[in-house]
């Protein structure tokens, strides 16, 4: 009954984009996580791919789809990177695919849940990242968790900015 | 074994594609000899495929957005420069607006310098005691040739006061006021002055017309007054002192209401229309200069000196006479007194009748016969009588001086 219900409520809240916004957005998230650090410097306490994983999954309540959009924009982020390539797409499928499956339980549409959600699965996929770096691949990963905090924080601000502003690209029947 | 796919793809596909990613994790991180793991990062095998497109897809537009930041920011730049230019500009602008009012200003202080100047050089050389004073304002009116100047009772002013410049005469003090003070200028028609004309010597009245020139008026028509002629104060008119230039002979017109006068046009010497220092004399005392004050001093030294010497003289012929005798006698009547005798000091007195008489003898010049004496050149020796000659070595006479040391060898 309850995954009944839990389908019945996807069905109806699921969100629906013109198929370009799933390139486009997508896109300018990894362009602008390149470009904006050259300009913020020190301050790019943000990731951008990451916020979109999270909007796309909650808003698809698709957990699978929120794995594959975790998964290519994780790697995506990677390849531009000079790490391993699969750190953070392992990191942002994991938070895809929380995000979707979380989505489909709670009510998102609330600005709080919304913050207190990204912080979390911003602070998970750190954690998960450092994981991978010095548990599994047993690289030298140094990192500080004032570091890691304040992207967390900084990934909630701009997905609360972020969210109703994607919301009016929704295709609305 | 579907339905476990179908109830369960979500966990199913998040494993595949995690398992996929730490597959391609391990092919990428070698242990190296030292027993770490390490990425290859110097890997000669060439460039990812995935890095490849990775930068495909978002080098682009990154360097869309570089470019299109830069040229934003160079726009802005620009705008920012131009206004900056359009600002300093108008900077600019007010400064040279500034400096064109200080220029201006300080020509006009160096005129006034000059003006100044020439005016205290005037003032300290002029004989009578002035003050100086500037002009600040007018009547207004054509019919009212008035001026003001910024000195008034308070300074000494008063009225019927002359003012002047070093040009010449300009107008007469008509109101005093306590800080200021209203001149007539000598152009307008109910001023007056008595001028001379400096070559012929024709005294008239000035005076100004209707249209603010300068004339002489009632003077007889006389073919002599020429253009050209300085006019100058005559002093008569208890006003102006004397000698102060007014102006020149500008040209001699008939008398319109008298036919055997002419009005002589004068233009003025002084710039009435364009004055603004002007000189007021406060007294006709004579003012020396300071050389011409000690030349005056000794000069009046030099009298006093004079003067003692004669009184020196006086007493010395005092003194001389009362030590020589006495020309006055005091027993004798002032009639009889000697000094009114008129008879001649020496009367003419018969010579004693010589001894001998001879050709040289008084009598002797007379003609025989005749009480008249003989002409001086008929007294010469060949009238002479042979007789007369011969009575001659008889006669001693005084040797004289020079004969004396050929008597006494």
């Amino acid at each position: 009954m309850s995954l009944l219900g839990a389908d019945f409520r996807r069905d109806l809240e699921i969100r629906r984009y013109p198929i370009l916004i799933y390139v486009f957005v997508p896109l300018t998230a990894l362009v602008l996580q390149a470009w904006l650090p050259r300009i913020l410097g020190n301050f790019d306490w943000f990731d951008l791919p990451f916020v979109i994983t999270v909007y796309f999954a909650l808003g698809r309540r698709s957990p699978i789809q929120g794995t594959l959009m975790g998964a290519v924009l994780g790697i995506f982020e990677d390849a531009l990177s000079h790490h391993a390539i699969g750190v953070n797409g392992i990191a942002k499928t994991v938070v895809g695919f929380l995000a979707a499956s979380v989505g489909v339980r709670i009510d998102v549409e609330n600005h709080i849940i919304r913050l207190v959600l990204n912080f979390l699965l911003s602070l998970l996929s750190s954690a998960i990242c450092i994981f991978i770096y010095r548990v599994l691949l047993g690289l030298d990963f140094a990192w500080q968790w004032q570091t890691e905090l304040f992207l967390a924080i900084g990934n909630s601000v701009i997905a609360a900015v972020l969210f109703p502003l994607l919301n009016r690209l929704q295709v609305r029947e | 074994m579907d339905s476990f796919f179908v109830r369960y793809r979500n966990i199913v596909v998040l494993l595949v594609i995690l398992l996929a990613q730490i597959i391609g994790l391990a092919t990428q991180v070698r242990r190296t000899d030292s027993g770490h793991n390490a990425l290859n990062p110097r890997d000669d095998r060439g460039v990812l495929l995935i890095r490849l497109w990775a930068n495909a897809l978002v080098s682009p537009p990154e360097e869309l957005i570089h470019a299109t930041r830069m040229g934003i920011a160079g726009l802005w730049q620009n705008y920012v420069d131009l206004r900056q230019v359009r600002a300093q500009n108008q900077q600019l602008q007010q400064t040279i607006s500034r400096l064109r009012l200080e220029q201006a200003e300080l020509l006009e202080d160096a005129r006034q310098g000059q003006r100044l100047q020439a005016l205290l050089g005037f003032q300290e050389k002029y004989i009578y005691k002035t003050l100086a004073a500037q002009v600040f304002g007018s009547s207004g009116s054509e019919q009212s040739r008035v001026f003001y100047i910024d000195k008034g009772s308070a300074d000494g002013l008063r009225r019927d006061m002359p003012v002047i410049t070093a040009d010449g005469i300009v107008g007469k003090v008509r109101d005093v006021f306590p800080r200021t003070a209203q001149v007539l200028a000598i152009n307008d028609q109910t001023s007056g002055a008595g001028v001379i004309l400096a070559t012929t010597r024709i005294r008239g009245i000035l005076r100004g017309d209707a249209a603010g020139q300068l004339e002489v008026v009632d003077i007889t028509a006389d073919e002599r007054i020429k253009p050209g002629e300085p006019v100058l104060t005559a002093g008569g008119d208890m006003v102006f002192p004397r000698g102060l230039p007014v102006g020149v002979v500008e040209k001699v017109v008939p008398d319109p209401e008298q036919d055997s006068f002419v009005d002589v046009i004068v233009k003025p010497a002084a710039h009435l229309n364009r004055l603004d220092e002007v000189l007021v004399i406060t007294s006709t005392e004579p003012r020396f200069p300071p050389q011409g004050q000690r030349d005056l001093d000794t000069s009046q030294a030099l009298d006093g000196a004079q003067a003692a010497a004669i009184a020196e003289q006086q007493k010395a012929a005092q003194i001389t006479a009362e030590r020589l005798p006495n020309l006055v006698e005091p027993n004798v009547p002032p009639d009889q007194q000697p000094l009114n005798d008129t008879s001649p000091p020496n009367p003419m007195a018969q010579p004693p009748q010589p001894l001998h008489p001879d050709q040289f003898s008084p009598s002797s010049v007379t003609d025989q016969g005749s009480d008249q004496p003989a002409p001086a050149g008929s007294a010469t020796p060949r009238a002479q009588s042979p007789g007369q000659t011969k009575q001659s070595p008889a006669v001693p006479t005084q040797p004289s001086p020079q004969r004396s040391p050929r008597r006494n060898p």
